[in-house]
C-alpha cells in the first residue's frame, strides 16, 4: 500500500467524532446561555458561571460511567445511595481523623469501587436484570449510609476538600478544579470508548450480548468492569459533593441523584436500549440541566420549575431520536 | 416435557417442596410472612421488643400497606403490559393529583365524592400522557416516565408556591385514616384502618377482576407475553398498553386522596420526598413475582409482598430504638429484593421460570 | 464427477449423523475443489443444513471422514473450522448495527498498536477485502446499521474472508436479495473463486445455479444422490433428482362446488415485496400459493390479513372491494390467518392452551363484552382440543411446554373458534412432526368440505400437492403458473425454481404449456437408480 493511499485512509478511519445530537445540544446551550445573558446580565459573569460548572461536575462525572453502563444495555439506579455512603464515610474520616486530601479521595474512591463491585458481581454473574438488582442495592447502600451517619448530620467538616469546592482554592485560572477533572475524565473515557478494543466491546455487548460472546468478547468481565467503574467515579464525585456543601453533611445527600444522572445521559443522546451512546453528550446534557436550574433561579422563578424543563428536554431529546430512527427505517 | 414426566415419580418430598417454593411465588411469600410474624412473636415473648408485637399492632400497621399496595398494583398493570413497562412517575402523580384534590376539596369546596372522582380522573389523565408517549409514540417506558416524573414533580411544587394545602376540610379528612371496629365479629378481632376498606380492598378487588376476569385483562397478559403474536391475533395492542398506564395513573390519583388524608394536608412533595413512592412500589411488584419482562404477575403476589414488607417493617421498628428502625427497614427491603431477584434467576435456570 | 489430479480442498466421505431416532444424514459424500463453486441442493429436510453444520464445525458427524487439503482432520468446533479456513455466512447476518464495517469485521480480534485499536491497519485490511469483493471503500467506515440488507450480507462475506478463508459456505445468500443485488453477489463469488477460494453455495433458486455454479451436489432424504457438472443438467433434471421417484399420493379427487370467489386478489402489489398477484378462492376450495423462501409468498399472506398494506391492485371479499387496514379488520371480514412463525407470531409462550385459543376471540367469549365467559372458554377449548387431537392432560397446560406439532395445533385452533369464511394458512406444518402434519392436512380438507375458502401459503412441495385443489406458483414476487392437483412435483419445483422450459401448467398468459415432462434423461436415471 502506498503512502498516499494510507494517508487517504487515515483521514476517515472512524465515523464523525461528534454526533448530530451533540451539535444540537451545543446549539441549545449556546441559545440558552445567550437568552439568559440577555435577560439577566449577571449570568455571564465568573461569579455565576463558576458555581454552575462546579454544580455540574458530580452529575456529569457519574454520568460518564452511567453512559458506559447504559451502552452495555444495563442501568444503575443505586448511584444515589452509593454517593451517600461514599460522602458520609469520607466526611466522617475528615472530621474524625483529619485525613489529608489524597487519603480522603482514595478512601472515597475505594469505597465506591467496592459498592460497584457488589453491583457488578450480582448483575454479571447473577443473571438478573440490572434495574432490579440496583433497586435492591440502592436500599442496602442507603441503609449503610444512614448507619454511618448514626444520628443526624455530620458537622464541622474541615476544608480539606476545598480543592474541589466553590471557593478560590477550588480554581486554577478561574476554572473550577472539579469541572476540570470531570472534563479530563470525560475526555479520557471518550478516547477509551472510541479507540480501544475494550471500549468498543461495550458497544458490541449492548448491541447483542450473545453475538458479542460468540465473537470472543468477555461479556461478563466487561459488564462487571462497567459497574466497578461507576463505583469508582461515584467515589470521586462524592468528594465533589462534600466540597460543594457547607461544613455540614445531612442525610439527604445523594437523594434523587440516580434519576438526575440518568436524565443527563438520556438527554445526551445515549440509547436506553444499549449499543449506542456518547460520554460527550452526557457532559453536555448535565451542563444543560444545570444551566436551566441556574437560569431559573437567576430569573427569579421557583427553582423547582427547572425540573419541568428537565422533563421536557428528555421528551424532546429522545423523541427526536425516535423520529430519526423511524425515518431511517422507512428509508 | 418428557424429562419432567420421567423425573416426577423419582422426586422426593423435600425436592418437591423446594420446587413449589421456588416456582410458586405466592407459596414463598406466605412462608416468609409466617416466618417473620413468628420470629417477632417469639422476640416479643422474650421481651426484646420496645412495645408489644401483637395482632392489634399488626392491624394498626396496615395503614402503611394502603399506599404501598395500591401503587404496587399500579406497577403490576404497567409492568405486565410488557416491552420494558415501568412507571417511575406514580409518586409524582400522587403529589400533583394530591394538590389537585387539595384545591378541589380544600379550597373550592367541592363535595367529597366529586373531589375524589375528579382526583382519580386527573391521575388517569396524567397516566394517559405516559401511555400516549409509550404506546403510541414508542418511547421506552423508563424514559417517558422519568420525564413525566420530573415534570409532574415540578408542577406539584410550583402550582401552589411550594405551600401545602391544609384548610379545615382537609384537616378533617384525617378521620379517613382512623381505625374502625369490624361489624358483627369486630369485638373479637383488632380494629382495622378504615382506608383498607374504603380504598385498598376496592382497588385490589377491582384490579383482580380486571386482570383475572375481564377480556381486557386477557389482552394485557397476551400483549405482555408476546406483543407480536398479539398483533397477529388481532388484538388492539397499542390501545391495551395505553390503558395500563391510564389505570396506573387512576390508582395513583386515589393514593393521592389517601395520602392527603393521612397527612391531613395536601403536600406538594407527598409522593416524591425522600426515596419517593415509585421505587418502593416497583420493589413490591417485583417481590410479588411480577416479571420485569411482562406477562407474568398476580394481584395476590403484590398484596402478599406488601404484607410481608409492612409487617417486617413494623417489627423492625420495635426491635430497634429511634432512627435505627427506619434504617433497618431499608436493609430488609433491599436484602429481600436482591434475594428474590437472585432466586428468580436460579428458578429460571432450574425450572424454566416461576408463576 | 470432477476427478482432477489435484488434491481437493475438502473431501467428506461416508458421513452419517443421527439426531435421536432421526437419521439426518446417511452415508453422504461431498468434495469441493479450490477455485470452484459447488452448489448443494435438496428439498427442505433433505439434510443440506446438517451437512453444512458439519462442515462448519457446528455439528460433529457420527461416522465418516473429513479431509482438508489431503489431510484427515476433525472439525470439533466452529473455531477449529475457522482455524482451518472454513468460513460460513449464514442467512441472518450476525452484525452489530451501531459499529462500523471495519469494527464488525475485526470484533474480538482487533489489531492493536500500543494499547489502542490500530484503525489504520484494520482499515487497510478491510479496504483490501472490499476491493477483492469489488465493493466501494467507503463501506469500511460506514456504520452497518446504515447499510441495506444486501450490503450487510456483503459485509458478512467480508467478515468471513477476513480470517483468510479457503472454503466459504454461503447459506441461501440470494433469498433476501433483489435481482440487481444478486448480480453483485455473483460478481463477488466469481472474484473469490478467481482468487482460489472454494465456495459452497446453497440455494433453492435452481435457475441461478446455472449462472454461478460449476458443479451441483443433490441431496435427498439425507443422502447425496450424486455430483454433476452443472452444464450437463437442466432445471427440470435437477428438480427431478431432488424429488426422486414420485410416490403417487392416492388422494381422492375432491369435488369443488361451483360458485363465486370468496377471496380474490387482482393484481395485488406491495412495493418492493410482490407485484401483480392474481388469486381467487371459492367457498370449499383449497388453493395453494407455492413459492420458495424469499419469493414473496409469505408477504402476500401478511397483506391479505392487514399486517402490511398493499400499494396497488385490488382485494375482494365476496366480490366487494375492501382495503384491509388491520388484522382486526380482516377478522371482521371473516378472514383468519395462521401465522408462519409459530414462536414469534403465534404463541403466547407461558400462557395456557385455553388462553392461547381464546385470545383474539375475547369479544365472542365474553359477557356484555367485558367479562370473560370462562365456562364457555373452557368448553370451546376442550372442543377444539378434541377436534384437533391436541395431546395434553388439560386445557390449562402452558403452550411453551408442548411439542411443535401440538403447539401448532393450538395456534390453529385459535383460528377456528369463530368459523372463518376465509382461512389463510402460512407454512401450516413447518417444524411439525409427521403425525401432526397428517392431522393438520386432514383438518384443512375437513374445513374446506364444510365450506371454508382455504388459501395455503407454503414452500413445502409435497404439502402443496397433497392438499391443493389448485396451485399457484409464486416466483420473483408474482404469480406465474397455475397447476391442477395432478401436477408432478418436478413440474412444480421447476416452475418455482425458475425452469425456463414450459411445464405442465397454465401460464398467466393463458398459454397452455402441454409439453411432455422431461423424465428420462441420463442424470435423472442416475437419480432414480438409487
Amino acid at each position: 500500500m502506498t503512502a498516499v493511499a494510507e494517508a487517504k485512509i487515515k483521514k476517515r478511519v472512524l465515523p464523525s467524532p461528534v454526533t448530530g445530537q451533540e451539535f444540537v445540544l451545543v446549539g441549545v446551550l449556546v441559545l440558552l446561555w445567550a437568552a439568559l445573558a440577555v435577560s439577566t446580565p449577571a449570568f455571564l459573569t465568573a461569579g455565576s458561571i463558576q458555581p454552575l460548572l462546579v454544580a455540574t461536575a458530580p452529575v456529569a462525572l457519574v454520568g460518564v460511567a452511567m453512559t458506559i453502563v447504559i451502552i452495555t444495555g444495563g442501568i444503575d439506579v443505586s448511584v444515589g445511595g452509593a454517593i451517600m455512603v461514599c460522602s458520609v464515610l469520607t466526611a466522617k474520616a475528615l472530621v474524625g481523623s483529619e485525613v489529608s486530601l489524597g487519603v480522603a479521595v482514595l478512601l472515597s474512591v475505594a469505597a465506591g469501587g467496592l459498592l460497584g463491585l457488589v453491583n457488578g458481581v450480582l448483575i454479571a454473574y447473577g443473571r438478573v436484570h440490572a434495574i432490579i438488582i440496583t433497586f435492591g442495592t440502592a436500599n442496602l447502600f442507603m441503609f449503610l449510609g444512614l448507619q454511618i451517619f448514626g444520628s443526624g448530620t455530620v458537622n464541622g467538616i474541615p476544608g480539606t476538600l476545598a480543592f474541589f469546592g466553590r471557593g478560590p482554592d477550588g480554581r486554577t485560572l478561574g476554572v473550577p478544579h472539579a469541572f476540570l477533572i470531570t472534563l479530563l475524565i470525560t475526555a479520557a473515557a471518550w478516547w477509551y470508548l472510541r479507540h480501544t478494543a475494550g471500549g468498543r466491546h461495550f458497544f458490541a455487548i449492548g448491541g447483542d450480548p450473545q453475538a458479542a460472546r460468540l465473537a470472543g468478547v468477555r461479556v461478563q468481565r466487561r459488564v462487571l468492569l462497567a459497574y466497578v467503574l461507576t463505583g469508582l467515579l461515584v467515589g470521586l464525585a462524592s468528594c465533589f459533593v462534600i466540597a460543594q456543601g457547607t461544613s455540614t453533611l445531612d442525610q439527604s445527600v445523594g437523594s434523587g441523584k440516580e434519576l438526575a444522572v440518568i436524565a443527563a445521559v438520556v438527554i445526551g443522546g445515549t440509547s436506553i436500549m444499549g449499543g449506542r451512546g456518547s460520554v460527550l453528550g452526557t457532559l453536555l446534557g448535565a451542563l444543560l440541566v444545570q444551566s436551566v436550574a441556574s437560569g431559573v433561579t437567576q430569573l427569579g422563578w421557583r427553582s423547582q420549575l427547572s425540573d419541568l424543563f428537565v422533563g421536557i428536554f428528555i421528551i424532546v431529546a429522545v423523541g427526536a431520536d425516535l423520529l430519526r430512527a423511524r425515518a431511517r427505517r422507512n428509508r | 416435557m418428557t424429562a419432567a414426566t420421567v423425573n416426577a415419580p423419582a422426586e422426593s418430598t423435600a425436592a418437591k417442596l423446594l420446587r413449589v417454593l421456588l416456582t410458586q411465588r405466592i407459596a414463598l411469600l406466605a412462608v416468609l410472612i409466617v416466618i417473620v410474624v413468628v420470629t417477632f412473636f417469639i422476640n416479643d415473648a422474650g421481651g426484646y421488643l420496645t412495645a408489644p408485637y401483637d395482632f392489634d399492632y399488626m392491624s394498626a400497621s396496615l395503614i402503611n400497606a394502603i399506599p404501598l399496595a395500591m401503587l404496587g398494583l399500579a406497577e403490576l398493570l404497567v409492568i405486565l403490559s410488557g416491552r420494558g413497562g415501568i412507571d417511575l412517575s406514580v409518586g409524582a402523580i400522587v403529589s400533583l393529583a394530591g394538590m389537585g384534590f387539595g384545591f378541589a376539596y380544600g379550597e373550592w369546596g367541592w363535595p367529597l365524592w366529586l373531589a375524589i372522582l375528579a382526583t382519580a380522573g386527573f391521575g388517569a389523565l396524567l397516566g394517559a400522557v405516559n401511555g400516549f408517549l409509550v404506546s403510541y409514540i414508542g418511547f421506552p417506558a423508563l424514559i417517558a416516565t422519568l420525564a413525566t416524573f420530573y415534570a409532574y414533580k415540578s408542577l406539584a411544587i410550583v402550582i401552589n408556591n411550594q405551600e401545602p394545602i391544609s384548610t379545615e376540610p382537609i384537616q378533617e379528612l384525617f378521620s379517613l385514616s382512623k381505625s374502625v371496629e369490624l361489624p358483627l365479629f369486630g369485638q373479637y378481632v383488632p380494629d382495622v384502618p378504615l382506608g383498607i376498606f374504603t380504598f385498598l380492598l376496592p382497588t385490589a378487588v377491582a384490579v383482580w377482576l380486571l386482570l383475572a376476569r375481564t377480556s381486557y385483562g386477557r389482552r394485557l397478559y397476551a400483549i405482555g407475553t408476546n406483543d407480536v403474536a398479539g398483533r397477529w391475533a388481532g388484538l388492539p395492542v397499542r390501545d391495551t398498553r395505553f390503558k395500563a398506564y391510564v389505570y396506573a395513573g387512576l390508582i395513583s390519583g386515589l393514593v393521592a386522596v389517601v395520602t392527603v388524608g393521612q397527612f391531613a394536608s395536601a403536600r406538594p412533595d407527598a409522593g416524591v420526598s425522600g426515596n419517593g413512592m415509585a421505587l418502593p412500589a416497583i420493589t413490591i411488584a417485583v417481590l410479588g413475582g411480577v416479571a420485569i419482562t411482562g406477562g407474568i404477575g398476580r394481584v395476590s403476589g403484590v398484596v402478599l409482598a406488601t404484607l410481608l414488607i409492612v409487617w417486617l417493617n413494623a417489627g423492625i421498628l420495635l426491635a430497634f430504638v429511634g432512627n435505627e428502625g427506619s434504617q433497618y427497614q431499608l436493609l430488609a427491603l433491599g436484602a429481600v429484593l436482591v434475594f428474590a431477584a437472585l432466586l428468580n434467576g436460579l428458578t429460571n435456570r432450574k425450572y424454566g421460570g416461576s408463576q | 464427477m470432477t476427478d482432477t489430479n489435484e488434491t481437493p480442498r475438502l473431501r467428506l466421505t461416508a458421513i452419517s449423523k443421527r439426531f435421536g431416532a432421526v437419521r439426518a444424514i446417511q452415508h453422504a459424500d461431498f468434495t469441493v475443489t479450490a477455485g470452484r463453486v459447488h452448489a448443494l441442493v435438496g428439498e427442505n429436510g433433505a439434510g443440506k443444513s446438517t451437512m453444512i453444520k458439519i462442515v462448519a464445525g457446528a455439528e460433529t458427524a457420527d461416522t465418516g471422514e473429513i479431509e482438508f487439503e489431503g489431510e484427515q482432520v476433525k472439525l470439533g468446533s466452529t473455531t477449529a473450522a475457522i482455524a482451518l479456513g472454513i468460513a460460513t455466512v449464514y442467512q441472518e447476518p450476525q452484525l452489530f448495527p451501531e459499529l462500523t464495517v471495519a469494527e464488525n469485521i475485526f470484533l474480538g480480534r482487533e489489531l492493536k498498536k500500543t494499547g489502542r485499536v490500530d484503525w489504520t491497519a484494520q482499515n487497510a485490511k478491510v479496504v483490501e477485502l472490499l476491493t477483492l469483493l469489488g465493493l466501494p471503500e467507503r463501506y469500511a467506515t460506514a456504520e452497518v446499521g446504515t447499510l441495506s440488507v444486501a450490503e450487510q450480507q456483503q459485509v458478512s462475506i467480508a467478515k468471513a474472508l477476513a480470517s483468510d478463508a479457503k472454503v466459504l459456505i454461503l447459506d441461501e445468500p440470494s433469498a433476501i436479495l433483489t435481482d440487481a443485488e444478486i448480480e453483485v453477489l455473483f460478481d463477488v463469488v466469481r472474484r473469490l473463486t478467481a482468487a482460489g477460494v472454494a465456495v459452497i453455495y446453497i440455494s433453492h433458486r435452481l435457475d441461478e445455479l446455472f449462472r454461478i455454479a460449476d458443479e451441483v451436489t443433490v441431496m435427498r432424504d439425507g443422502r447425496t444422490i450424486g455430483t454433476y457438472p452443472i452444464k450437463d443438467l437442466s432445471v427440470r433434471q435437477i428438480a427431478h433428482l431432488m424429488v426422486g421417484e414420485e410416490l403417487s399420493d392416492a388422494r381422492p379427487h375432491r369435488e369443488v362446488p361451483e360458485g363465486p370467489a370468496v377471496l380474490e386478489l387482482r393484481g395485488l402489489s406491495r412495493a418492493g415485496k410482490f407485484r401483480d398477484v392474481d388469486v381467487s378462492v371459492k367457498a370449499g376450495e383449497i388453493v395453494v400459493l407455492y413459492g420458495l423462501v424469499g419469493s414473496g409468498v409469505s408477504e402476500i399472506a401478511a397483506c391479505v390479513y392487514g399486517i402490511d398494506r398493499s400499494t396497488d391492485g385490488q382485494l375482494l371479499v365476496n366480490a366487494s372491494r375492501v382495503d384491509i387496514k388491520s388484522p382486526e379488520h380482516a377478522q371482521r371480514l371473516g378472514i383468519a390467518l395462521l401465522p408462519a412463525n409459530r414462536k414469534v407470531e403465534g404463541m403466547f409462550g407461558f400462557q395456557s392452551i385455553a388462553f392461547n385459543i381464546s385470545a383474539g376471540h375475547l369479544g365472542l367469549l365474553s359477557k356484555f363484552g367485558v367479562w370473560v365467559d370462562r365456562a364457555r372458554e373452557k368448553a370451546v377449548a376442550l372442543k377444539l382440543i378434541e377436534r384437533l387431537a391436541v395431546k395434553t392432560p388439560h386445557e390449562r397446560q402452558p403452550i411453551s411446554a408442548m411439542s411443535g406439532g401440538n403447539a401448532q395445533k393450538v395456534v390453529l385452533a385459535r383460528q377456528l373458534v369463530e368459523r372463518p369464511k376465509v382461512l389463510v394458512l402460512a407454512e401450516p406444518t413447518q417444524g411439525v412432526d409427521v403425525g401432526a402434519k397428517e392431522e393438520i392436512h386432514r383438518l384443512i380438507t375437513e374445513l374446506a368440505e364444510e365450506g371454508t375458502a382455504v388459501l395455503v401459503v407454503t414452500s413445502d412441495l409435497p404439502e402443496a400437492l397433497r392438499i391443493a385443489d389448485r396451485i399457484q406458483v409464486v416466483r420473483g414476487g408474482t404469480t406465474t403458473v397455475e397447476f391442477g392437483p395432478d401436477a408432478s412435483q418436478v413440474d412444480l419445483l421447476a416452475a418455482a425454481a425458475g425452469g425456463s422450459e414450459p411445464a405442465g401448467g397454465t401460464t398467466k398468459a393463458a398459454a397452455a404449456g402441454g409439453s411432455e415432462p422431461a423424465g428420462t434423461t441420463k442424470a435423472a436415471a442416475a437419480g432414480g437408480s438409487e
